[in-house]
């Protein structure tokens, strides 16, 4: 069983993308052997109301009995505007959805800003999962009208000291995967995965070594990034480097576990 | 609503069919044609794992010098860049093929070397930022690989500030080569081969492609950590199935996964992942067979 924990769809302002709706991503899905995406609404990053993109995105998996079970919905929720706590209920008690995406880059406030920890800490008092992007695309190719700035993985660090408690999905790791012992041991003992998308997932093998085999998820941050070097890089491990309950932990049992399925 | 898994009884969803992404993977022969030696770290050892791993019969490989500035990479400097790949060439001459570096600011020595590397073995040039592609400097460089047969690899980047021509956003490299000085070479010298590197590399991969689609004495590689979703589409969309080549630059996961999930034909991704870069070291005579 495969489990993507990192699919989107939504539209892209600054670049054609294919695969955004929850047809397309199904269909790719099938195409590819995928049983279940987490997805979400990229649309919530750019409007300022995000309630608006997780009404269209529950309206997208609710439209067709083929969706239903393949994809478990992530609301954007924006805590310094207005609302987001009914936003929140709403979502959870009528959208079904299994975790939260924070976008602070975007939304133009700080993790560390008392509004996100409320938010993360009432996320994990209803059993949501908190995900966490680097970065949604590379910054030296962005359009003018992007931001310019990515986290480093020590960046997600202070929120994860907050909120010590919460589950938190650590999403394309394009940058500093190469933290100290200290850092190394607070990811290890927190209730985090990394997804396999991001371009510093450079050698997996050695990751599992010094993470541990617990601590990745597939995933492929679609359509943004292409859909299978996420994947390649759980599948290309050898048996040497990864037993059978290892790749069934990497292909979905790490998913399940922080999803609570 | 979504559903969880544990909501769902077996008549609700059936599972997709199984995708052996390792089958597709061996399934293609291929031939690396952006690789390095002796830059990011690694051991030769661990690259050549990679190549197995992903089934990478050869890789085409250099070694540039990359400070900033042009004066430092002196002959002795991309001497010994040169000397390194002739070592790795040496320990697996099944696996690599040797691209040699030179700096155009010293020309007469660039043009010694480039005899001691080709007569060495080398099977092609790989230019760094020094000196941009469409300088006088670089002429007679041009015309001897345009004598020989051999393409020209050129470091390349096109982001904000370079390629958008927007200096208020900052150059990230000025004196990279850009589409436009790609396009300015590849009219001067219709019969040379130019190679834009890395359209994952970090830079604006559709400007390029409009930059340099009329063009075709220019190919470009898919090599680069930045493994965008329909870029390879986008290139082939512009450029044609033939100018496109297969290439890493320490991004092997995203080299190989974005032409894989590509929509393209098995003829065309046979073509990128072997054929087209095969096709060009033919004209020399070091193709594989």
């Amino acid at each position: 069983m495969l489990i993507d924990v990192n699919a989107n769809i939504g539209h892209w302002p600054f670049q054609q993308t294919n695969c955004n709706t929850c047809q397309a991503l199904l269909e790719r899905m099938e195409k590819f052997g995928i049983d279940v995406s987490v997805v979400s609404n990229m649309n919530g990053i750019f409007y300022k109301d995000t309630q608006a993109s997780n009404e269209e995105l529950h309206k997208e998996i609710t439209s067709d009995q083929r969706f239903r079970g393949r994809f478990l919905p992530f609301a954007i929720i924006n805590p310094i505007y207005a609302g987001w706590k009914r936003d929140l209920d709403i979502c959870i008690s009528t959208m079904g959805i299994k975790g939260i995406r924070l976008y602070p880059k975007y939304h133009d406030y700080e993790l560390t800003d008392p509004a996100c920890i409320e938010l993360v800490n009432m996320a994990s008092d209803r059993g949501l999962v908190v995900a966490l992007t680097l970065r949604m695309a590379d910054s030296r190719s962005r359009s003018w009208m992007d931001i310019d700035r990515e986290w480093n993985l020590v960046d997600v660090i202070p929120i994860i000291k907050e909120v010590p408690d919460a589950r938190f999905l650590i999403l394309n790791i394009a940058n500093g995967i190469h933290v100290n012992e200290e850092e190394t041991a607070l990811f290890k003992n927190s209730n985090v995965k990394f997804d396999t998308s991001g371009r510093n997932i450079y050698n997996l093998s050695a990751l599992i070594n010094k993470f541990g085999k617990d601590m990745f998820a597939l995933g492929t941050h679609s359509p943004i990034l292409d859909y299978l070097t996420g994947l390649l890089r759980v599948e290309s491990l050898r048996e040497s480097e990864a037993d059978e309950a290892t790749m069934e932990l990497l292909r979905s049992g790490n998913a399940k576990r922080i999803l609570g399925l | 609503m979504g559903g969880s898994l544990l909501e769902l009884s077996a008549n609700d969803y059936s599972a997709p069919d199984s995708y052996d992404i390792m089958k597709e993977v061996m399934k293609y022969r291929k031939i690396n044609a952006h690789e390095h030696v002796d830059l990011y770290g690694g051991k030769i050892e661990d690259q050549i794992d990679f190549a197995d791993r992903l089934g990478m019969e050869k890789l085409a490989i250099s070694r540039p010098f990359t400070k900033q500035l042009a004066i430092e990479a002196t002959p002795e400097e991309f001497r010994n860049c040169n000397d390194s790949v002739l070592n790795a060439m040496k320990l697996y001459p099944d696996r690599y093929l040797g691209m040699c570096y030179v700096n155009p600011l010293y020309g007469k020595e660039s043009l010694e070397e480039i005899k001691r590397c080709i007569d060495l073995g080398m099977v092609g040039l790989k230019v760094y930022h020094q000196v941009k592609i469409n300088s006088p400097l670089f002429y007679p460089i041009i015309e001897k690989f345009i004598d020989l047969k051999m393409i020209i690899l050129m470091h390349a980047h096109c982001g904000l500030g370079v390629g958008g021509k927007r200096p208020k956003y900052g150059n990230i490299q000025p004196n990279a080569s850009i589409p436009e000085d790609f396009v300015e070479a590849a009219i001067r010298y219709p019969e040379a081969m130019f190679q834009y590197a890395h359209t994952g590399g970090g830079g604006d991969w559709e400007y390029a492609c409009k930059a340099m689609k009329d063009y075709p004495n220019i190919f470009v590689d898919t090599s680069g950590s930045n493994n965008q979703g329909g870029m390879v589409d986008y290139v082939l969309k512009y450029l044609g199935e033939d100018r496109l080549f297969f290439g890493t630059d320490n991004s092997y996961y995203q080299g190989v996964g974005n032409i894989l999930s590509s929509t393209l034909n098995e003829t065309q991704k046979n073509k990128i992942f072997f054929e087209n870069f095969n096709n060009v070291l033919r004209k020399a005579g070091n193709h594989v067979d």
